[in-house]
C-alpha cells in the first residue's frame, strides 16, 4: 500500500502494534486476558473511554463475559457502528454499565465477505442497530435473526455509508439530466 | 385460532379495568397505521396485527424522515455540518451541538471557560423543559385533552422568545461553537431567564392540577404500557422511561459532563413502570431543570452580559494602550469569563486525527455522538445515537397483548421523536 492510499485507519494501528508495551491491558482487556481470552489493547479514545479489539471467534464468548462478570456488568448497549475504511469495514460497539456507569468501545474488522458475528445473542439491543449498520454499510452480521433494511427502502441497490458509493441508480430523478 | 389468553398469559394481568371477553374467536386483522397518523409525532408507519381489538403483533417502519445526516457529515467540513445537527432532533437541539462539539474538544483538546459551560447548561436545562413540554401537550392530546396543548405552547413560545434574544433563532440555534458558543449574554437575558423560572413552577402547579390526578388520565395510564428494568436494558430503552423503572441512571449524575457536578438536583425516579410513572418522572424533571438553572444564573462567571461586554471594551482599549504606556493600569480580566476557549479560524478548522464518542442525557434519553477525525476538515465517520430509535425498538414488544386503544397512550409516553429516529 503507497503512502497516499494509506487509510487512517492504518496509522494508529502501526502504532500500536509499535508501542504493544506502552499501551497498558486497560480494565476489561486485563479482564478477558485472565479469562484466556486474547483482546487487541487499542489504548483510549479522546473522552477516556476504553478501545479493545476482539476476533469474530472471540466476541460471542468475550460479551458473554463482559455482561456477566460482577467487576464489568457491561449490560447496556448503546450504540453499534459501520465504518468503512476502504480496506475492510469495522463494526464498533458502545457498551455502557447501568451498575457500574462505566463504558467500553469493542471494534471487530468484517471478514472479506463483510460478514461479521451478531452481537444480538448477547445483547438483544443490537438488533435495529445492526439492521441500519447492515442497512448503510452492507455488514452482514452472522446469527442477527431479522437482517433487513430499515432505514432505506427495501428496493435499495447499494449502502449509501460506503465510501465507494455513487449515486448511479437510474430511478433518482437527479441523475436523468 | 389463538384466544387472547394463549397470546400473552402474562400481560392479561396487566389490565386493569380491561375485561377481555376470550370465549369467542375473532379473525387476525392487518391495520395500517400511518406514516401520517397525527399521534405519531413524524411520519412513523405501525403495521399492526389485531385479533379483536388486543394487539397480536406490531412492525414499526421507520425511515420516511431519513435525511442521511451521517453522510452529509462525511461531505461538509465540520463547521458546514453544524447547522444541519440542528435538524437532528428539532425539539431538543442544544443537546445535539452539545455532543457534537464536545467530540471535537475532545478530539483537539480545546479548552472551554467557565462561563461556556454555564451558559451552555442554562440553555439545555430550558431546553428540556421546551421538549418536555411539548411532549406534556401533545401526549395529553393523545388522550383526548386539548386545552394542555395551548398552554403548554404559550410557555413555550416564552423560552423560545429567551432563545431567540440569545441566538437569534426559536428552533435551529446553532450556537455552541469548539471550545465556547457564538456570542455572549445579551444584556438583560439572565434576568428573563430568571423571570421565566419563577414563574414557570406555578403554571406547572396549574397543570398538574388538571392532569396528574385526573380520573380520566390516571384510568387511561396506570398499569398500562409495563416496562420493567430488565426490559428497558434489553432493548437499550433510556431517559425518563428507564427512570421510572426506580433505576436512577442519569448521565448527568452517573457520568457527570460539563458543570453539573457542581450543581445540586435530584434525579427523579419512580417505581411504577407504566405510563403513568413516566408521566411523572418527566414532570418532576421539569421541576429539577428550573431548579438547575437557578444555580447557575447565580453562579455563572462574569455575570450579566452587559456589564460584562462594557468591561471586556476596556480592557482592550487598555490593553492597547498599556502596550504603548505601561502606566495604564488594565483593569482585572479572569479566564473564565470568556466566550472562547482558543481562537479558531471555523472556515479552514482541521482537528488532529483521533476519534471520540460522547453521550449525554438529553431529554429523551441517552443521546450519543461518535465521530472520527481524519485531519481533514471533514470528519471521516459521524454516527448519531439517537434515544428515540432504542426507545421506540422496544415498542412491539411493549404493545403486545395491549388494547388498540392503548397504542397512543402508551407510544406517548415513550416520547418518541421521529427525526432522531431516521437521522
Amino acid at each position: 500500500m503507497n503512502e497516499e492510499n494509506k487509510s487512517p485507519e492504518q496509522a494508529p494501528e502501526t502504532e500500536v502494534i509499535e508501542a504493544t508495551p506502552a499501551i497498558p491491558a486497560g480494565m476489561f482487556g486485563a479482564l478477558l486476558e485472565s479469562k484466556g481470552i486474547a483482546a487487541e489493547h487499542l489504548g483510549n479514545d479522546a473522552k477516556g473511554t476504553e478501545i479493545i479489539r476482539l476476533t469474530a471467534e472471540a466476541i460471542l464468548k468475550a460479551g458473554e463475559l463482559l455482561k456477566g462478570d460482577a467487576s464489568s456488568k457491561l449490560d447496556m448497549l448503546l450504540l453499534v457502528t459501520g465504518i468503512d475504511w476502504k480496506t475492510h469495514r469495522e463494526s464498533v460497539y458502545h457498551l455502557y454499565s447501568t451498575v457500574h456507569y462505566h463504558s467500553l468501545i469493542i471494534k471487530i474488522v468484517a471478514d472479506a465477505n463483510d460478514t461479521s458475528p451478531s452481537l444480538y445473542p448477547v445483547w438483544p439491543a443490537a438488533d435495529w442497530h445492526e439492521r441500519e449498520a447492515y442497512d448503510l454499510m452492507g455488514i452482514h452480521y452472522e446469527g442477527h435473526p431479522d437482517l433487513r433494511r430499515i432505514l432505506m427502502p427495501t428496493y435499495w441497490l447499494g449502502h449509501p455509508l460506503r465510501k465507494d458509493y455513487k449515486e448511479e441508480d437510474p430511478r433518482l430523478v437527479w441523475n436523468r439530466r | 385460532m389463538m384466544s387472547v389468553k394463549e397470546l400473552n398469559p402474562e400481560l392479561q394481568s396487566n389490565l386493569p379495568g380491561v375485561s377481555i371477553e376470550t370465549g369467542f374467536d375473532t379473525n387476525d386483522l392487518v391495520v395500517n397505521i400511518g406514516p401520517q397518523h397525527p399521534s405519531t409525532h413524524g411520519v412513523l408507519r405501525l403495521v399492526t396485527t389485531l385479533n379483536g381489538e388486543v394487539v397480536k403483533e406490531m412492525e414499526p417502519v421507520i425511515g420516511y424522515l431519513h435525511r442521511s445526516k451521517e453522510k452529509m457529515g462525511e461531505s461538509r467540513s465540520l463547521f458546514q455540518y453544524q447547522p444541519t445537527i440542528d435538524r437532528v432532533e428539532y425539539l431538543s437541539s442544544f443537546y445535539d451541538h452539545l455532543v457534537f462539539v464536545n467530540c471535537i474538544e475532545q478530539i483537539a483538546d480545546i479548552p472551554v471557560p467557565k462561563r461556556v459551560e454555564y451558559i451552555r447548561v442554562i440553555c439545555l436545562e430550558l431546553n428540556r423543559i421546551t421538549s418536555h413540554l411539548l411532549w406534556f401537550g401533545t401526549f395529553l392530546l393523545d388522550l383526548g385533552a386539548s386545552t394542555p396543548f395551548f398552554w403548554c405552547f404559550r410557555d413555550r413560545e416564552e423560552v423560545f422568545t429567551i432563545f431567540e434574544n440569545l441566538t437569534g433563532a426559536r428552533m435551529m440555534y446553532n450556537y455552541f461553537r469548539f471550545g465556547g458558543v457564538n456570542n455572549d449574554l445579551p444584556a438583560g437575558w439572565l434576568e428573563e431567564v430568571r423571570a421565566f423560572c419563577n414563574h414557570f413552577p406555578d403554571r406547572l402547579d396549574e397543570y398538574e392540577a388538571v392532569a396528574t390526578k385526573n380520573p380520566i388520565v390516571m384510568d387511561r395510564t396506570k398499569g398500562h404500557g409495563i416496562m420493567s428494568k430488565e426490559f428497558c436494558l434489553k432493548y437499550g430503552v433510556t431517559g425518563p422511561a428507564l427512570r421510572a423503572t426506580g433505576e436512577a441512571l442519569d448521565l448527568r449524575k452517573t457520568n457527570p459532563y460539563s458543570v453539573y457536578n457542581e450543581l445540586d438536583f435530584d434525579v427523579p425516579t419512580h417505581t411504577g413502570c407504566d405510563t403513568y410513572a413516566r408521566y411523572l418522572v418527566r414532570v418532576q424533571e421539569m421541576r429539577e431543570s428550573i431548579k438547575i438553572i437557578k444555580q447557575c444564573i447565580d453562579k455563572i462567571p462574569g455575570g450579566d452580559g452587559g456589564a460584562l461586554a462594557i468591561l471586556k471594551k476596556e480592557v482592550e482599549a487598555k490593553t492597547k494602550e498599556a502596550k504603548k504606556n505601561p502606566e495604564i493600569v488594565v483593569p482585572p480580566w479572569d479566564k473564565d469569563w470568556d466566550t472562547m476557549g482558543k481562537k479558531i479560524n471555523l472556515l479552514t478548522y482541521k482537528p488532529p486525527a483521533g476519534e471520540a464518542s460522547n453521550f449525554v442525557e438529553s431529554p429523551r434519553g441517552v443521546l450519543g455522538c461518535y465521530i472520527i477525525t481524519d485531519g481533514t476538515p471533514k470528519a471521516y465517520r459521524i454516527k448519531w445515537r439517537g434515544a428515540s430509535f432504542s426507545n421506540l425498538s422496544a415498542l412491539p414488544e411493549l404493545m403486545k397483548g395491549h388494547m388498540y386503544s392503548d397504542l397512543m397512550a402508551i407510544f406517548g409516553s415513550l416520547d418518541v421523536i421521529m427525526p432522531e429516529v431516521d437521522r
